[in-house]
Parts: structure tokens; C-alpha cells; sequence
């Protein structure tokens, strides 16, 4: 017995991991720096064919360098490699499978290369393992998809080779700690070097490498929303929002989508909300980026707390001088966590309010279309209902007991659910219905051979349809053919809309199944631009003091 | 009809042409000037088989500020732009030459009357210049439209506000610079080449017409007033631009001249002593003649408030 266990292996891993790191040794300098033109010769050194590899890429930060070097390497020595990554939002992540160095992708997010996806996978040129949730992939990199070489990002290292992810630090401790604890490798790259860090992120004993880039790693403010593009069609809908969800049932723990519609919510929060008496009684705790457009809320008292996912270009200075509200490490500047901003997304949330591009007959939604594998990121974890939840707040509560089956499926044991709102208007982008007969998703999931259609946001955990025509309260629904019934009161002059038996939607609306506006007593006349708190960018500046620092492309003055 | 008060403190760069035309003059005194029932519209759009304006993009309307008669000019950008045409352009000029008379006839049958009685022309430009569709009848229409300015010249001052979404450029900047006065909001933009057509030109690297940070502190309300093209900045209200008309139209038209930009040797001097000065300092941007004006802190000018701003600011003497 003895010696059948001291023959047997434990430590294969590390003992490869300390083999391949002893072929990078001499590019590898103190404080485990390397130089820019040794990159691909250290990568070489450090992966071999086959191998998991995960390039850190989300919203805000980008191991661009390490990507575009992983594209030069040797691929007759380098191939087949498994990418297990968040997001491919640029072209070197796709041209890995062009070049024939990957071969298989899990990923969580497409972003603008959704389309070079779909047209890979049908090619045969990449191999899709699954779309994810972020948090999904996340437990995966901790059971099934633990990546063996990481090549991760972050702001500055110092002299030993701690890190500083600061304003961005979205997925890297997850990334690392997946890594590393198994064994495997972490290559970082950094925009500078310098003798002391505002505070460590990443310890320099979890980092195999770090190379000063020769350019800053690529950053775009996604979630900065031009005050001056609101619609009044979208400030009727916030309205609607706020008067008949909002109000109705005190929401207070939220997470809103980026689009203009919530958006035109956060810019009406100190008017129309306040005139409501909303304030402290609704979105006093948030889950959110830095929007910009929290700011005349965040000035005018609403918010108690906003943890975030990732930064937003030219918040830095606001988010500092507002520590009471954000997440802010001992050095003062924002702490990001992707990880743990979805974790409360799923879990303690109370509403999760955003748009889409399509929704079905039945309530099923999606953004994905014919041609893009575009994946949904975090979307889906907080547009559901968290069957582990297990506390109890008022607005959980209350939908759970508008819903008039659950004694069907739980007898008599009360149950919350969480608000799960998609806010539209019946005709979306370019003119086209949002209300359809069946998902874009499904012809997306025959062209790029995907078991299931993408499907952001399943009928049954949506409980309200905000659009021009009003509010669908679906959670107030008995069954599917009530469901159905409602979605079509509010889908306006789509062919699903016109479907409507005016009788029906009377009848649901006596219900209170479905509300118009004149039901909810909100004034459509008074749906203008009039009401944002900031009707332009300028306006959020003067709202920041003067701290809110916007990107170029944002600038009118 | 939009409502005169509900006008006043709306967004001057967010209201359409109509409701700047309404909200600059006192309530109840705006009469409009071949209005869209009058159907004037762009036969050469009709024959391309385009959309048309009842109004061609372009309202003019005759008001009163107080004891001064004011004849509006006001610009549409959300049509085509806010391009001018052959029909749009005749308006402009009849507008000009209906106050010219109005001044000739008033100055003639009382002699003695006030510089505020006396007519002024508001232009509140927005718009790139020429409507390419009808190229020659909309380059004569600009040619028609300065021929006037030079008519009311010492008799009838002409204002110009920018503050619109388009700003003011193409032959139409031209026309403005060539106006007595100029109003203009920190969102107003005032140039001849746009943005984009430089870039086009001229590459990325002279000019990126997608950093707006940059086009507007090139083109912008702060520094068109920091090189004294601008002579009034105000805020972003229709009311203050009222403001600011008010304050100029009982002004005697010879404190007009005095703040043109050309049409006269002392004028055409300041604008040579200006392009040498550009040619000694080959400025590589706007905040490099900030600075030379005497701004300490030129990075700071753009972000702070706009009073600060008007109180701190210094401005380019040449």
C-alpha cells in the first residue's frame, strides 16, 4: 500500500507549471518583469498546444498587448488552444482562430466581433464550448474550465510585481485566483511601472510575469449616456416606470440595463420620482457602473450604495470624492468587482430593469440576432428569479404574492420573487417590431449549430413589459394564455399587438393586469425633456461640481 | 404655438426654429412672415422627389423687444441640416430689406425717433451653409443675403445667435461673421469648413472631427469669444439670448461698428495683425492661444462654470 502511493504522481501539475516557467526564466528580470520583445518568446515558453488560456477582456480593460503577441506566436508549435475568456470584444480574439492558434472558445460575451463568431463556428474554424452568464463562467473556472496560462491586465505593477487594477478591476481576482491556486500560470501586462502602488490588487506572489506595454491598454466609456439623446417617448416610458413599478412596489435594491431607457429613469429621479415621494423609499442600493447619469441622483440624496462591475472613463475623480456611496479602497479610488457585483446581482437583488431587442408571444427575450453570437453577459443572472434566495424584502414579497399559482407549485409556503422588468418601445432600432412571433434566436442557434437558442431573459422569470402602450403586470397572470393576452395589450401596432381583442384587454385591464397610462394617471403631455434633472452632458458636470470628467467624444462646449 | 413662458427658460440648443423665433420677442408680438399656410417650399427638392418644409426650413417673423421692432430670421437644422435654398434664401433677404424700409420709412416720417424704436435683424443661425440640391440658386441666395447686410449697414444693425445643434458654418459662417453682432451659448459652434469635411481633406492627424472636445475648443462658444469673434456669450436659455438682444437693439447703430469683425481698414488690420501672429506662434491648439491671451490655467476654461468663465476669462487683443 505504501509504495503504491509514493510511486503515484501528485504534484503533476505544478511540476509542469515550475517546467515551463524555467524555460521563460531568462526573459524573466527581477521583480518578474520581462521586456515588450521578449513577449512572444515568453509565451511560447509558457503555453503549450492544447492548453486553457484565458486573456483578460471584459467592458473596461483589455490585455490588448498579450493578445495581439499570443497572435504571433510559433502555431506549429502552438495550437489548438481553449480560450475561456469573458468577452471577445476585439478583432486579435477572433484572429487567434483565423491564425489557427485556438481552436475552442467558452465565453460569456461577444460584443462588436458577434458577427465573426456566428461565421467561424459555421466555418469550422472555432469550436464553441457554451455561451455563459458571467457568474456561470466564473464557477467554471473554479470546476470544469480552470484555465492553465492567464494573461491578465491592470493599470500599474511596482518594483516586486504587485499589481494595481484600481478603477477597473472588474474579473481579474477571479481570473487569478482561478489560475493560480490550480497551478497554472499569470502573465500580466501593465501600462506602467512604478516604485510604490496606491494600494496592491494582486499580490506579486500570484503573478508569473509582467510586461510594461508600449501603449495604454485600450479603454471606451460603453456606459456613458448622452443626456441630450433621450426621447420624450423613452421619458413617458421612465415615467411609467416609476409611478407604476417603482412606486407601486418600493423597490429599493436595483441593478437598471445601459440603455436610454434607464438612463431617462436616473435623469428622473430628482424630478418626477421626487414629486412621487419615492425618495428614500426606492433605489436607495444599486448594482451598477459609474453611470454618469446617477449623478443628479446620487447629488440629490437618493443613493445609500452602488457597488460596482467596472469603472466608466471619467468618473474617477467623482467616485473618489464619494466614498460613502461607492466602493473605495484605503488609497480612495473606486474597487470594482465583477465577481461579487454579480453575486449580489443574482442573489440580493430585488429588480433588475433593462430593454431588449425582441421579446416573444410568450415573453421570451433576446438581443441576439440571425447572424451574431453575441452572448448576454450578466444580463440573465439578474434578469431571473434566484431560487437560493432565501431573505426577505417587501417588494420580493408583494410579487410573490401577486402570483396567483404559486400555491400550485409550492401549496400553501409564501415565496418572493424578484421584479424582472423589460422596458421598450414596440418598435425598436431601425423601425423594427420588438414585439414577434418567434425569437431571431432560434434561426441564430440553426445557422451557428447552438443546442439552445440564446435566450437573454425566459418568459417565466419576466414579471413586467413596460412600452408606450403601458405596463403588463405578467406576474399578476394565472397561466401562459393570460400571459400572452397581457403581452399583446401592451404591444402596440405589431402584428402581435394588433392581435389584441379589445375586449380581453378590457377585461385585464379591470384586472389590473395591464395599465395604461391614463390607468397609472400618468400625464403624457408632460413626458418632455423638460423633466430630465440633466438635459445634456454639461449639465452632469455642473451636477458633479465639476468632478465628473467626460471622454472627448462627449464634449458639446 | 408653443407657450411664451414655458419658451423662456427652455434650452436654446434643444428648440426648433419656431420656438426660438417665438420665445425671442415679447409675448404676443410675434407675427410670422410667409409661414408655412403660405406654402412657399423648394421646387428643386419637389422635382428630386425630396420631402419639402411648408416653411422651407426657415421661419421669419417680425416682433417687438420692448419699443424696438425686431425682424427674425430663424434657421431649421432638423431639415436637410438646416441647409439654405433658393426659397429659404429669399426669405433671409426679404426679411433684411423689409426692415431696411421699415427703418427708412420710420426714420423719414419722424425724424426724431429713438435709436430703440429703430428696427434691428436677429439671425439665429443653424445650419451648414449651401443646400446641395439646388447648388447655384442657394450660393446666389448667401450672395443675396450679404448684399443686404451691406443695405443695412449704419441704419439697421443685424444680430446673430448661435446656439443651435448644427452651429454655423459653410457660406452661412461667411454670412454670420459678416453681421454686426454675434450672440453665441458655450454649445454654439461658428466656423466655415466643418469638422468632418477638414478631416476629409486634410487627414485625421490635422483635425479628428469624431474628439469633439476638440472641435468644440476650436470651434466653440468659449473660444470664439476668447478671439473675439463671439461678442456675447450667454447661457443656454431662449431667455437669455432675449437677454442679450435686448441689451444690444437700443444701442445707437454706429456702437455697432465698433464691434464688427470686418468692413473697415482699423477691422481688416486687427484680422492681418491676427494671421501673423498665428503665423509666429504656429498654434497646435486652441488652449495654445488661451494661453497667449494671458489664461493661466487654459486646460481649466473649458470645464468651469460659464459665469466664472464670462467674469475670469481673458481675451485675445491683437
Amino acid at each position: 500500500m505504501s509504495t503504491n502511493s509514493t510511486e503515484k504522481k501528485w504534484d503533476r501539475r505544478s511540476a509542469d507549471t515550475a517546467e515551463r516557467l524555467e524555460a521563460a526564466s531568462r526573459y524573466i528580470g527581477p521583480g518578474k518583469q520581462f521586456k515588450p520583445e521578449d513577449t512572444v518568446a515568453l509565451l511560447e515558453a509558457v503555453i503549450r498546444a492544447g492548453d486553457r488560456v484565458n486573456i483578460e477582456g471584459n467592458n473596461q480593460k483589455q490585455a490588448d498587448f498579450l493578445a495581439e503577441c499570443l497572435n504571433k506566436v510559433d502555431k506549429s508549435r502552438i495550437h489548438d488552444l481553449h480560450m475561456v475568456q469573458s468577452a471577445v470584444p476585439l478583432p486579435v480574439h477572433l484572429d487567434l482562430f483565423e491564425n489557427g492558434i485556438a481552436k475552442k472558445l467558452d465565453f460569456a460575451f461577444g460584443g462588436p466581433q458577434a458577427g465573426r463568431v456566428a461565421k467561424f463556428i459555421s466555418e469550422g474554424k472555432l469550436e464553441l464550448g457554451a455561451i455563459h452568464t458571467y457568474l456561470e463562467l466564473f464557477g467554471r473556472y473554479f470546476l470544469d474550465l480552470t484555465p492553465k496560462v492567464s494573461l491578465i491586465c491592470a493599470y500599474k505593477a511596482d518594483r516586486q510585481g504587485n499589481l494595481y487594477t484600481g478603477f477597473n478591476t472588474e474579473d481579474t481576482p477571479t481570473i487569478v485566483e482561478a489560475t493560480k491556486f490550480r497551478q497554472g500560470i499569470v502573465i500580466a501586462q501593465v501600462n506602467e511601472i512604478v516604485d510604490k502602488l496606491p494600494r496592491v490588487d494582486i499580490p506579486a506572489d500570484w503573478i508569473d510575469g509582467v510586461v510594461q506595454s508600449p501603449k495604454p491598454f485600450f479603454i471606451e466609456p460603453l456606459f456613458t449616456r448622452d443626456p441630450a439623446l433621450v426621447t420624450e417617448s423613452q421619458i413617458l416610458l421612465a415615467m411609467l416606470c416609476l409611478k407604476g413599478i417603482y412606486a407601486e412596489y418600493e423597490v429599493k435594491r436595483i441593478n437598471h440595463g445601459i440603455g436610454f431607457l434607464t438612463s431617462a429613469i436616473e435623469l428622473l429621479l430628482p424630478t418626477y420620482g421626487e414629486e412621487l415621494g419615492l425618495k428614500g423609499k426606492a433605489c436607495t442600493h444599486m448594482i451598477l457602473n459609474p453611470h454618469p447619469t446617477m449623478i443628479p441622483a446620487i447629488e440629490s440624496g437618493w443613493v445609500d450604495t452602488i457597488h460596482c462591475f467596472g469603472g466608466e472613463l471619467g468618473m474617477e475623480k467623482y467616485v473618489a470624492a464619494r466614498p460613502d456611496v461607492f466602493f473605495t479602497g484605503p488609497d480612495g479610488t473606486l474597487r470594482s468587482n465583477r465577481a461579487y457585483a454579480q453575486t449580489a446581482g443574482h442573489y440580493a437583488l430585488d429588480m433588475f430593469i433593462g430593454g431588449t431587442l425582441q421579446i416573444d408571444k410568450f415573453g421570451n427575450s433576446s438581443t441576439a440576432t440571425a447572424s451574431r453570437v453575441a452572448g448576454f453577459g450578466g444580463a440573465p443572472n439578474m434578469g431571473c428569479d434566484a431560487k437560493g434566495r432565501r431573505h426577505a424584502t417587501d417588494s420580493w414579497l408583494k410579487v410573490g404574492k401577486e402570483m396567483p399559482t404559486l400555491d400550485r407549485q409550492i401549496g400553501n409556503m409564501p415565496r418572493g420573487k424578484r421584479l424582472v422588468v423589460q422596458g421598450v418601445e414596440t418598435f425598436g432600432e431601425g423601425r423594427a417590431p420588438v414585439f414577434v412571433e418567434q425569437l431571431d434566436a432560434w434561426k441564430l442557434a440553426e445557422n451557428a449549430n447552438l443546442d439552445l437558442p440564446p435566450v437573454m431573459i425566459y418568459g417565466d422569470d419576466l414579471t413586467h413589459i413596460v412600452t408606450e402602450e403601458g405596463i403588463a403586470y405578467l406576474n399578476r397572470c394565472a397561466d401562459i394564455e393570460a400571459r400572452m393576452a397581457a403581452i399583446r395589450a401592451v404591444a402596440g401596432y405589431t402584428e402581435i399587438g394588433l392581435k389584441a381583442n379589445p375586449d380581453e384587454t378590457r377585461q385585464l385591464r379591470e384586472a389590473g393586469i395591464v395599465k395604461t397610462p391614463e390607468d397609472l394617471g400618468v400625464d403624457r403631455s408632460r413626458a418632455n425633456r423638460s423633466l430630465l434633472a440633466a438635459r445634456n452632458i454639461r449639465d452632469l458636470v455642473s451636477w458633479s461640481g465639476g468632478l465628473y470628467n467626460p471622454p472627448a467624444r462627449f464634449r458639446n462646449w | 404655438m408653443p407657450k411664451w413662458n414655458d419658451l423662456q427658460e427652455q434650452s436654446f440648443l434643444e428648440s426648433d426654429a419656431r420656438a426660438r423665433a417665438v420665445g425671442l420677442v415679447d409675448e404676443g408680438t410675434y407675427t410670422e412672415l410667409a409661414g408655412p399656410f403660405d406654402r412657399f417650399y423648394s421646387p428643386h427638392l419637389e422635382v428630386l422627389g425630396e420631402a419639402v418644409e411648408f416653411d422651407d426650413g426657415i421661419v421669419t417673423a417680425v416682433g417687438k423687444i420692448g419699443k424696438t421692432p425686431v425682424f427674425v430670421i430663424s434657421q431649421e437644422g432638423r431639415f436637410i441640416g438646416g441647409s439654405v435654398g433658393e426659397v429659404g434664401g429669399a426669405k433671409m433677404v426679404n426679411t433684411i430689406r423689409l426692415a431696411i424700409e421699415f427703418h427708412d420709412k420710420l426714420v423719414a416720417e419722424y425724424p426724431d425717433i429713438s435709436d430703440e424704436e429703430k428696427p434691428v435683424v436677429v439671425i439665429s443661425f443653424e445650419t451648414g451653409g449651401v443646400r446641395l440640391h439646388e447648388s447655384n440658386a442657394g450660393l446666389l441666395a448667401h450672395a443675396e443675403v450679404m448684399d443686404q447686410l451691406q443695405k443695412a449697414r449704419h441704419k439697421v444693425p443685424v444680430i446673430t445667435l448661435i446656439g443651435s445643434k448644427v452651429g454655423c458654418f459653410g457660406g452661412m459662417g461667411f454670412v454670420a461673421a459678416a453681421t454686426d453682432a454675434i450672440v453665441m451659448s458655450e454649445f454654439g459652434r461658428l466656423g466655415l469648413t466643418g469638422p468632418e469635411v477638414i478631416e476629409q481633406e486634410m487627414g485625421k492627424e490635422e483635425f479628428d472631427s469624431s474628439d469633439r472636445a476638440l472641435v468644440f475648443r476650436t470651434t466653440g462658444g468659449r473660444h470664439k469669444y476668447i478671439m473675439g469673434d463671439c461678442n456675447v456669450l450667454v447661457h443656454n436659455t431662449i431667455a437669455a439670448f432675449r437677454e442679450a438682444v435686448a441689451k444690444l437693439a437700443v444701442l445707437p447703430v454706429s456702437e455697432f461698428e465698433k464691434m464688427r469683425r470686418i468692413g473697415s481698414p482699423e477691422a481688416v488690420e486687427r484680422q492681418l495683425r491676427a494671421v501673423a501672429l498665428a503665423a509666429e506662434m504656429q498654434p497646435q491648439d486652441a488652449r495654445d492661444v488661451w494661453a497667449k491671451a494671458g489664461n493661466p490655467d487654459p486646460v481649466a476654461l473649458t470645464d468651469i462654470p460659464l459665469d466664472e468663465f464670462i467674469a475670469d476669462v481673458k481675451r485675445l487683443s491683437v
